[in-house]
């Protein structure tokens, strides 16, 4: 689990053989690593935040960089794949590795049936309509009592006993984000690598042509919906795990959603690394203005026209601009 | 190969520069909202705190043995959000080597900072944080200072049943952590009371125009309204109550009245009433720390503004840290919690007592709230306590309008 799990992706062994496969498992062990090196908690905090950034941005690049459809309501997974998992984790008192298994599948069945419905809409109306699917999510949570409505769920502290207590258990979660957000990177590899990604670029160039080619556009999406659901709700899960306590202004909060986005736009989007750089970046940045002396104040107002600057002068993010430096990079850093 | 350099060089730059604190100073550590919702209240909690430190060094420092300690604080923003609380507490622990904690402002940002407190062992003073949910998960280093969100509008209920025993009343809250555990207890005393409930809502915490929600009030033929939620939504409620001539013959809201900007809606603050944690009237003989006035005229002095009841928690709750750790002689946590565990003391704020049982740890269990109603004294809104009948400095304005 520390090192880099392969995922799935691990049975195409043309992939296995490109360099791009180990440069992820490098990403993967230097997150893995770095906090181990002097056993640095505070940056083991801000890497997690990091790795929580990369995999929703990651999973939305699937829908908006490949198939081009920009989802704002990204957070609805994250926030019900929290409230499944700790839900089971609560009374029904599952451990965690099943409630985030079943949280990711659930979700993802969840997210399959909305994408049927709200993939019929395009362009703006889409975007709309997935702010739509949160609102309406979380007003539901909001006054759904077994989940304790408002309030949310609160865990006891004593199930971080079976992770090895409190501390330990912090590493555990830890750990199991930094694997999610490699599978995430896997995913978005080999979909990228596979027919169904080339399918799902098409779509994002032009929809109508790509149907005429016989690309099936409505499954296509819905399948890039449903995939782009099932790591980010198992992330929801961990997180909130870790805060033992979740609420759906937290587990629905549209800040992230739009976060997610920015850091899409920061790295480069259709790219795999980009969500890597941007969501690394973002929080460090993020974090740094926040208990800087001088700018903790006006944090807010920095980090705005930071990123616009970067989208002015930017527009193909980090790696836009990596690779109009370095075109040979365009051949190894995808 | 790049990737990792670069991952390399941002560790180097975001690794903490060792913090050199001289060993006699004491750092407790805290976030507080400086933007978003809820920074008002987390503004007056945070001068409660920020007058405390400054009076303690004055002084010379908090005795520990017979050595003295001064106060430093560490301090980070968490924009009212949770998903910074938990970096920004691990943080306050790990690099600022915050030896105590105060806890953010409102019971949700508490919780979450709970977690963090208890997963690394430091003792947590909650002065923002009445849920009383947070207690009963088994903790062993929170001792909250206020009384618990159960018993803000006991007050309020029984002073109205002496005014009308079959009030209609409407409860109209905020979809907040706080707020609810509020109104689920005070719904049971409203029934308790005999009091008939002709409507039961809740509002988004963001809320800003309640036109919709003061119509179904007014078609509902309520008498009395209980509910709001923190500032910004209860002050607003408050005016469009008065703008769309609800009037009712009662009103008594969270948090909002409570503080001394709320007479700045002129008519519309008249009669409404708070449950209040503190109010400068009220008379508890203290056994350490300023009386009631001292600590008001003291913070008038620094602050130009009127202290209201969450800058006395967060000046009680330096206090109490204070007297445990005189008690302790000794900054090691568990034995400051033990002071902490043993300690029933009144200040200026009331009494202090926690629960000491494992299922409620910490609960706050002595601490009485008063009732508060603005009313108007000689042509200028006053706050006065109405009730408990014993600590009255006014008779019950009823009916408001």
């Amino acid at each position: 689990m520390r090192g880099g799990a392969p995922g799935g992706s691990a049975k195409h062994a043309a992939i296995v053989r490109r360099p791009f496969f180990w440069i992820i498992a490098l990403v993967i062990a230097a997150f893995a690593v770095a906090p181990l090196l002097g056993n640095d908690v505070e940056l083991r905090e801000s890497l997690l935040l990091a790795a929580v950034y990369i995999t929703l941005a990651s999973n939305l690049n699937i829908m908006l960089g490949y198939a081009g459809y920009v989802n704002f309501g990204s957070i609805v997974f994250f926030g019900l794949g929290g409230y499944l998992c700790i839900y089971l984790m609560g009374s029904p008192g599952w451990p965690l590795v099943a409630a985030i298994l079943v949280a990711g599948a659930g979700v993802s069945l969840l997210a399959l049936l909305f994408g049927l419905g709200i993939l019929r809409l395009r362009g703006a109306y889409f975007a709309l309509g997935t702010i739509g699917v949160n609102e309406a999510v979380q007003a539901f949570v909001s006054n759904f009592d077994p989940w304790g409505g408002s309030s949310g769920i609160y865990l006891s502290t004593e199930l971080f006993q079976a992770l090895g207590g409190p501390m330990q258990a912090l590493w555990s979660i830890y750990f199991l984000l930094v694997a999610v957000m490699g599978l995430s990177l896997y995913l978005s590899y080999a979909i990228k690598s596979s027919k169904f990604g080339l399918g799902l670029l098409a779509i994002g160039q032009n929809e109508d042509a790509a149907a005429v080619l016989g690309v099936p556009t409505a499954l296509y999406k819905a399948l890039a919906y449903s995939a782009s659901a099932f790591l980010p709700a198992i992330a929801g899960g961990l997180y909130f795990f870790k805060s033992a306590f979740i609420q759906p202004t937290d587990a629905f909060d549209l800040t992230f959603s739009t976060e997610a986005i920015v850091i899409i736009m920061l790295g480069g989007q259709g790219t795999i690394i980009g969500p890597v750089l941007g969501g690394y970046f973002y929080e460090e940045l993020r974090g740094w203005l926040l208990t800087s002396e001088t700018f903790s104040h006006f944090q807010l107002v920095v980090a705005g026209v930071l990123l616009l600057l970067i989208v002015l002068f930017l527009p193909g993010g980090l790696m836009g601009w990596l690779h109009g430096r370095w075109p040979k990079l365009r051949r190894v850093l995808e | 190969m790049n990737r990792l350099c670069l991952m390399a060089a941002a560790a180097v730059i975001a690794a903490p520069a060792a913090s050199f604190a001289a060993d006699n100073t004491l750092t407790i550590g805290m976030t507080q909202s400086r933007t978003g919702a809820l920074n008002v209240d987390s503004l007056a909690q945070q001068r409660g705190f920020d007058m405390w430190r400054d009076e303690v060094n004055a002084a010379g420092g908090i005795k520990v043995g017979d050595k003295r300690y001064k106060v430093q604080f560490a301090l980070y923003d968490d924009q009212s959000q949770g998903s910074r609380v938990q970096q920004l507490y691990t943080r306050l622990i790990v690099q600022d080597k915050a030896q105590f904690l105060f806890s953010p402002y409102s019971s949700g940002l508490t919780a979450t900072a709970a977690v963090i407190s208890e997963q690394y062992g430091k003792l947590m003073i909650i002065t923002g944080g009445a849920e009383p949910k947070t207690y009963e998960l088994g903790n062993k280093y929170l001792f909250q200072i206020i009384t618990p969100a159960d018993h803000y509008l006991t007050g309020a209920v029984e002073a109205l049943a002496t005014k009308d025993p079959h009030a209609k009343v409407a409860l109209v809250y905020s979809d907040d952590p706080f707020s609810k555990a509020v109104v689920q207890a005070t719904r049971d005393q409203a029934k308790e009371a005999g009091f008939a409930d002709v409507l039961d809502e809740a509002y988004p915490p963001s809320t800003t125009d309640f036109g919709p929600l003061v119509n179904k009030v007014i078609s509902s033929g309520a008498d009395a309204l209980l509910g709001g939620g923190h500032y910004a939504d209860g002050a607003t409620l408050a005016r469009q109550l008065y703008d769309q001539k609800a009037n009712l013959k009662w009103v008594t809201l969270l948090v909002a009245p409570g503080d001394a900007k709320f007479a700045t809606l002129g008519q519309a603050a008249l009669g409404i009433s708070v449950g209040s944690q503190w109010e400068e009237k009220a008379t508890f003989k203290p056994q350490i720390g300023p009386t009631g006035a001292e600590f008001a005229k003291a913070f008038k002095a620094k602050f130009n503004e009127e202290a209201d009841y969450h800058s006395a928690s967060g000046y009680a709750g330096g206090l109490i840290l204070q007297h445990a750790i005189e008690q302790a002689g000794s900054l090691d946590t568990d034995k400051v919690a033990a002071a902490l565990n043993a300690m029933d003391i009144t200040t200026f704020f009331g009494q202090c007592k926690f629960a000491t049982d494992a299922k409620h740890h910490g609960l706050q269990v002595a601490h009485q709230m008063v009732l508060a109603q603005w009313q108007m004294k000689n042509g200028k809104l006053e706050r006065e306590v109405i009730w408990p009948k014993a600590a009255a400095t006014a008779d019950i304005l009823y009916p408001i309008r």
